[in-house]
């Protein structure tokens, strides 16, 4: 912060001032209102930083709001604070509890399965992709549409189990429910 | 309706709602709309015609078998649980989602493939690798009679491709001192090699070990420390000797102190008596000197209780004929 008076400029520091969300209030930090108050060594060396309250909002697994047209899941309908309320895990396992080891193993093979599989399967994932760890079994569910050949279908989850138990040494079962459509839980 | 008649799937019946669907669809079994039946070679004529099998549930009789559509652990698949669930948080003036592309049901855990029956025909199959307990051992103290030793040990299995859990290495081994053959300077040497590791109220040793990587390794590294303790506390050596009365673990009345001045002070009373001279035995032999060893014994080695105090005191009082 420059104190009146003095020559050298430092940048102004981003704060988050303390607002009410939602609404588009800008705070002005505090450099500017030194500059408002009328000292005039500072009104040209000095530039404030406006920070306003839609930056602060939260937009994790959260489906933004339309015109009443976009179809939504039950799963993308709900964001994260639902979870243990009204929507399950989507990865089950046992490394989360306490005393257990791998916990950090199994959520960067979760990560890399979801995009595997989200490319493996193109335009034909219903919804997302549900991993279960039994003993050292990984059991993926998956919702799809019939998008694909029965053929072809088979074809891409034998690939997927073949590839996946080569790279993670252990079983991998795969197991399907074929829709013909997008199950939708409401229009948002 | 008939499909509930079934006793093995009849505990299976819940639905979870939260809210109660206006029209009591448990007597409704939905059926996919079909377009056509499968065609083996799975060749689209003209325009793509989806070809989707009928659900299983349709093709379902009452008396089915469950073991042969849920043999093992599986997702929750709704063309073959012919059940009308729903699950969900419903929208407003709405019912919970149905069953087909429910990822909330699949997300869950599902016990579909435990009905009773196939627990007991699960367990009917293992009884065939199971022998039976022998009937000589039907008691807790004859198996500890028996066996005296108690080996404790665990095995993780986790989520995940790997077997080894470092947890799973520790061994314990416990035994009560009464069942080894030690005599008196054998029980009190062992007892002092082990320390910690011996409870004086139960009589138990235990010995826990994890220095070694391998669980057959620290079984086999505890067998060798009871060896050695047995044998070491057997052995005398030579600077046991020199074993000092600070280094008692009880209190022994022979040879003390007390025992050297009682003495003193009884022959200083029969001497200035002047009675007829009496010797060291018998006044070790005398009752009242018997009396005034045990309570002595007592109060140090049990600490300063009432009874023992008064005992003291009675005894002091006899030996010195003060009553």
């Amino acid at each position: 912060m420059s104190r009146p008076g003095s020559n050298s400029w430092e940048a102004p520091v981003a704060r988050v001032c303390p607002c009410i969300p939602g609404t588009g209030t800008r705070v002005m930090g505090d450099c500017s209102q030194a500059a408002v108050a009328g000292v005039p060594e500072l009104l040209s060396a000095c530039r404030g930083l406006h920070t306003s309250a839609a930056c602060c909002k939260n937009r994790a697994a959260r489906v933004r709001v339309g015109k009443g047209d976009k179809p939504v899941t039950y799963e993308q309908a709900h964001p994260p604070h639902y979870i243990a309320h009204r929507k399950g895990w989507l990865s089950l396992h046992t490394s989360n509890l306490d005393g257990e080891q791998g916990a950090a193993e199994r959520t960067v093979e979760d990560v890399f399965i979801r995009k595997f599989l989200y490319g493996t399967f193109p335009g034909c994932l219903a919804d997302e992709v549900v991993i279960k760890r039994r003993a050292n079994q990984l059991v993926i569910c998956m919702v799809v549409l019939q998008r694909l050949a029965p053929s072809k279908m088979y074809f891409l989850v034998g690939y997927t189990e073949a590839l996946l138990s080569a790279f993670y040494k252990c079983p991998v079962r795969l197991c399907l429910q074929t829709l013909p459509a997008k199950q939708v839980y409401k229009y948002i | 309706m008939e499909m509930f008649q079934n006793p093995g799937l009849k505990k299976m019946i819940f639905s979870i709602q939260y809210h109660q669907p206006s029209t009591w669809e448990a007597s409704l079994i939905e059926v996919q709309p079909v377009k056509t039946e499968s065609n083996k070679t799975g060749k689209t004529s003209g325009k793509s015609r989806k070809q989707v099998l009928n659900p299983r549930t349709t093709k379902m009789t009452v008396d089915q078998d469950w073991m042969s559509v849920y043999p093992a652990a599986a997702p929750f698949k709704p063309s073959a649980v012919p059940l009308p669930i729903r699950m969900g948080y419903p929208v407003e003036k709405g019912v919970p989602m149905a069953k087909d592309g429910n990822l909330e049901l699949i997300k869950i855990p599902n016990f579909l493939h435990l009905t009773p029956v196939a627990i007991k025909k699960h367990c009917g199959v293992l009884k065939d690798f199971c022998t039976e307990w022998p009937k000589a051992l039907d008691s807790d103290e004859k198996c500890e009679k028996h066996f005296p030793i108690e080996i404790e040990t665990s095995s993780y299995v986790s989520a995940g491709p790997s077997l080894y859990n470092p947890k799973a290495r520790t061994v314990t081994l416990k035994i009560r001192l009464s069942k080894l053959n030690l005599n008196d300077h054998a029980k009190k040497k062992f007892i002092r090699l082990v320390g910690e590791r011996y409870c004086k109220n139960t009589d138990l040793l235990t010995i826990t070990t994890d220095r070694c990587p391998l669980q057959r390794q620290n079984y086999d590294y505890t067998m060798y420390l009871l060896t050695v303790l047995y044998h070491e506390s057997w052995k005398t050596e030579d600077w046991e000797k020199k074993k000092t009365e600070a280094d008692m673990e009880e209190y022994i009345w022979e040879k003390s102190r007390s025992e050297k001045n009682i003495l003193k002070t009884l022959l200083q009373i029969k001497a200035s008596e002047k009675t007829a001279e009496v010797t060291q035995e018998d006044l070790l032999c005398s009752e009242e000197v018997e009396n005034y060893k045990k309570s002595v014994v007592a109060l140090k080695n049990e600490g300063d209780t009432k009874n023992n105090l008064s005992h003291y005191k009675e005894a002091v009082k006899k030996l010195l004929k003060l009553i």
